[in-house]
């Protein structure tokens, strides 16, 4: 196994791992600010793993990787803000 | 990190992995998405408790193992990219159909739970947020079928060796998409099952 499919099976097994955490927290039925803040910051950990290691961007020239990651943070940004208004 | 996409110099970029096309597609795809899923929340701010009264019906089991199938088949077609970058078209086939397989698994778990919601009574007018979680998911379902086919297309070239470690430009094209929808149910499942 070369470098690079060793990293996309540790971007894997990250992967896996922060998804059985969102369920675990889900299945608690834990909610709130917080923990909202948590989920929200593992998926953007997990969409910029896809984005740099599966699709290969890391690598790619910048506006186009900075596309994908920035429409990542800007979603998370204002999905986080939309909850948190609905929370106060 | 390392990139899958290729080994270039240190320091050297290089362009986007498949048919440019396909990447204009996905940016739009994205874009719509966001809307989505901006619409989602900022809808369920105006209605935060009839949200986290339906969002505890949902199987959020079927919706985590259903992330899980997505990043596997990922992770089949990372495998997929890299063995044709070596030549080993064999191999390649071999992993789209891997890739293939895992979406059908998610398709199968995702038409369970439509049909449990449908012999429920539920549909799209039954409220707000069923309106949502039903558009939603079964938009992101028929991206699901058409990656499914379009990794079935660049599989069977695979097989018939259309492709080779310089030219194989059509399967990091198809990759590249099925990613995509990965990357959606990313954001997905925490937003419509878990977060509240």
């Amino acid at each position: 196994m070369d470098v690079s499919t060793r990293r996309a099976l540790q971007v894997w097994l990250a992967l896996v791992v922060l998804t059985l955490l969102t369920w675990a927290v889900g299945r608690a039925g834990l909610g709130g600010g917080p923990v909202i803040a948590g989920i929200l910051l593992s998926v953007a950990v997990k969409g910029q793993m896809v984005a740099d290691v599966f699709m290969g961007l890391r690598a790619v020239r910048s506006p186009w990787r900075w596309m994908v990651s920035g429409w990542l943070l800007m979603v998370l940004a204002l999905i986080g803000l939309a909850f948190f208004t609905g929370e106060t | 990190m390392e990139q899958i996409a290729s080994h270039p110099a240190a320091g050297q970029k290089k362009a986007l992995p498949g048919d440019f096309a396909i990447w204009i597609f996905i940016y739009a795809e994205l874009l719509v998405f966001g809307i989505f899923f901006l619409a989602y929340a900022y809808t369920r701010a105006q209605h935060v408790e009839l949200f986290n009264t339906y969002q505890q019906h949902l199987n959020r089991e079927s919706g985590a193992i259903n992330t899980l199938v997505l990043i596997t088949s990922s992770y089949f077609v990372v495998m997929a990219v890299a063995a044709i970058r070596r030549g080993a078209a064999g191999h390649c086939t071999r992993w789209l159909i891997l890739a293939v397989l895992s979406g059908s698994v998610f398709v199968w778990i995702k038409l369970a739970e439509f049909a449990a919601k449908h012999a429920e009574g539920i549909t799209l007018s039954t409220n707000t947020f069923y309106m949502f979680y039903l558009s939603l998911t079964f938009f992101h379902f028929m991206h699901v079928l058409m990656g499914m086919v379009i990794l079935s297309v660049v599989a069977l070239k695979a097989y018939r060796g259309a492709y080779n470690a310089q030219e194989h430009t059509g399967v990091e094209t198809g990759a590249s998409y099925w990613h995509m929808v990965d990357l959606v149910w990313i954001i997905l499942f925490p937003l419509v099952y878990v977060l509240h």
